[in-house]
């Protein structure tokens, strides 16, 4: 139960939280440039912070403790993979997004594609990431928080809910992207005093870090998994949903906040830079945030949580995942209501940045092109705020259909399963169309559905047959996700040879936009400038990911008092951050 | 202070302020004071960067 310090303390986070984004509102209301853009004057550490506070969403704490407590602290390589890509982001596309100078991800297809068919994704695209996309995320970040609200209350919350996503989407419509920045910065704070502090708190109730560690070591003993290694579970039969991730889903899979190349809201961030630079340290600082600060808190609850709790270790998923609301309960008064206070912070960051983003999509992409052209600016945000909160309706309204948090991520992840090497490759190879997009999309929907329908084809057993002769421990999700990219990757290359190129004026106006590097010939000779891609980019790429993945480590080690080599470990990630810097130096962002 | 960043960095005193008085009458053991204090302290550190932040 809470006591009158835990409500005063929540309350008082709600008046800062609105307070901050209704100060934006009449700044967001001179164009739709300031209300979707901040005005394209946002510096790295703002942009930056506001995606990781958007991708820290009130079920993460959840499925990072169910990913724990199932296969330890490794399993957690499911989401670690995104790194190789996020890194790729920083070095490859932050400043690219940035120079293009496109109000949204989808406006990109009208600079870089010609004809019909552009105009034909274009709208397409709006449509599909504005409102079923946006809504099946709205939808499961709102039912994990209605699952936290029942677990802490122990009621169904109603009241809570609706009038928690009543003052979100309130200030959210009025206030604008700087709005949502500006909140996120502090929503960002609070979610992650709130995880600290419950990790500390677990920790001490279960008796200790070498508590934990005997226990997390008893269970390693019985269970076979090791469940304190950061590692790969390398050198066993190796499981294939594992080696997917690895090895596929980070450059493949198109999903929301770890799109490859980036998209959606941290693509809108980057568009959103005071300069191409400020896009990269900002994509910079996102990735280093969301991999090495976030996770240790999360990971100790569950450890401690399953010391407490070592039956959990073989529960259901929905049981496992539950813990973590669990652990609240140990927390004394008056810091409860600092933690459920942390937990509405990141609901709340996620939800502002999933409506914002889905309004400009659905007006800049739809409702201007395709509907009413020339209105004047006052109209264009006044339709802007509309629609901002119908999406939100109709996403609370998925959120009531949605089976379980878990059903919405697999059903987007399948959906664009393959679409992932087109997005990269649009960028550096002038032969990528419209028609390449279109085939990709279609591909990837077409084969996730057929898989769903007929899970036992021939094709899935054969697949499934040869991979373990092969010597991999088979599970179903790898199999599809690795049909999935071969299909959708041999139709949109195959379609891309057989359909004509873009508008020859189209892509050298794009070429001098953008100043790409890579696969751009033709093109270039026509221009009679090439721009090359540098080797400093590939070097950055490696350090980027040596200061993440050292980064990770050594405080990993650290909070478990492995002192040395958590020194080690941070002194390696200290010097890769001294040489990155050097790089990112070297390279002119600007292209000139 | 620039006019822009003024409500972000009222937000993070505004959390830093309630954080440490929480710490004083509710906080239990050692480890949970640390904690608290550590963190009112960051979040008006924070706060501080933010309402110096240049142009």
């Amino acid at each position: 139960m809470l006591g009158f310090a835990d409500w005063l303390f929540i309350a008082w986070y709600f008046v800062l939280s609105i307070g901050i984004g209704l100060y934006y509102s009449k700044k967001a209301g001179r164009s739709i440039s300031e209300y979707f853009l901040g005005g394209r004057s946002l510096p790295w550490w703002l942009l930056g912070t506001s995606m990781v506070a958007t991708s820290f969403s009130a079920d993460t704490p959840l499925a990072v403790t169910g990913i724990v407590m199932k296969d330890g602290v490794s399993g957690n390589w499911f989401w670690w993979n995104f790194m190789l890509g996020g890194a790729l982001t920083i070095l490859f596309f932050a400043h690219l997004w940035r120079r293009a100078g496109v109000m949204t991800e989808v406006e990109f297809i009208d600079i870089r594609y010609s004809g019909r068919p552009a105009k034909f994704l274009r709208g397409f695209k709006a449509l599909y990431l504005g409102v079923p996309i946006s809504c099946i995320t709205f939808g499961w970040v709102t039912l994990a928080m209605v699952k936290i609200i029942q677990a802490v209350f122990q009621t169904s919350a109603t009241t809570a809910m609706v009038v928690c996503l009543g003052l979100t989407v309130i200030y959210t419509a009025l206030s604008g992207l700087w709005g949502v920045v500006a909140t996120d910065m502090l929503l960002f704070g609070v979610a992650m005093l709130g995880s600290i502090i419950l990790a500390v708190v677990s920790v001490e109730k279960a008796g200790g870090i070498g508590a934990i560690t005997a226990a997390a070591t008893a269970v390693s003993a019985r269970t076979g998994k090791d469940y304190l290694s950061v590692f790969p579970p390398l050198g066993q039969a190796l499981p294939l949903a594992f080696f997917v991730a690895i090895f596929v889903q980070w450059w493949a899979v198109y999903y929301p906040g770890a799109e490859p190349g980036g998209g959606g809201w941290s693509a809108q961030r980057m568009l959103a830079a005071r300069n191409p630079r400020h896009a990269v340290l900002g994509t910079l600082w996102f990735n280093i945030a969301h991999y090495v600060i976030r996770p240790w808190p999360w990971i100790l609850t569950a450890l401690a949580a399953l010391a407490l709790f070592p039956a959990l270790a073989g529960a259901p998923a929905g049981v496992q995942e539950a813990a973590y609301p669990k652990m609240i309960a140990f927390l004394p008064r008056g810091i409860k209501g600092i933690v459920i206070a942390s937990l509405f912070a990141a609901f709340m960051s996620t939800i502002e940045s999933i409506v914002n983003l889905s309004g400009s999509f659905l007006l800049n992409d739809f409702y201007r092109p395709f509907i009413r052209r020339d209105a004047s600016e006052k109209h264009y945000v006044m339709v802007s705020r509309l629609l901002v909160v119908a999406v939100s309706l109709l996403g609370a309204g998925v959120s009531l259909i949605l089976g379980s948090v878990k059903m919405g991520w697999q059903v987007l992840m399948e959906l664009s399963a393959g679409i992932g090497l087109v997005l990269l490759l649009r960028w550096y190879w002038w032969r990528v169309s419209a028609w390449s997009e279109i085939s990709a999309l279609g591909a990837s929907a077409a084969t996730a559905v057929y898989l769903r329908k007929f899970p036992g084809s021939p094709l899935v057993a054969a697949l499934s047959s040869a991979l373990e002769r092969a010597g991999f421990k088979v599970d179903a999700w790898g199999v599809d996700i690795i049909l999935i990219v071969a299909v959708t990757t041999v139709v949109w290359i195959a379609v891309t040879f057989l359909t004509p190129p873009d508008d020859r004026d189209k892509l050298l106006s794009f070429y001098r936009r953008v100043r790409p590097g890579g696969f751009w010939g033709p093109v270039a000779r026509l221009n009679g400038r090439s721009y090359k891609l540098q080797a400093w980019p590939f070097l950055g790429w490696g350090l980027a990911l040596v200061l993440i993945l050292c980064s990770l480590f050594g405080v990993g080690r650290l909070v478990f008092a492995d002192w040395g080599r958590g020194a080690a470990y941070i002194a390696a990630g200290a010097a890769a951050a001294v040489l990155l810097s050097r790089v990112i130096n070297k390279i002119d962002w600007e292209g000139q | 202070m620039k006019k822009e960043y003024r409500p972000m960095a009222l937000g993070f005193w505004g959390v830093a302020v309630p954080l440490a008085v929480f710490g004083i009458l509710f906080c239990r053991t050692a480890a949970e004071r640390v904690t608290v204090f550590l963190a009112a302290a960051i979040f008006f550190l924070v706060g501080t960067l933010i309402g110096r932040a240049k142009q």
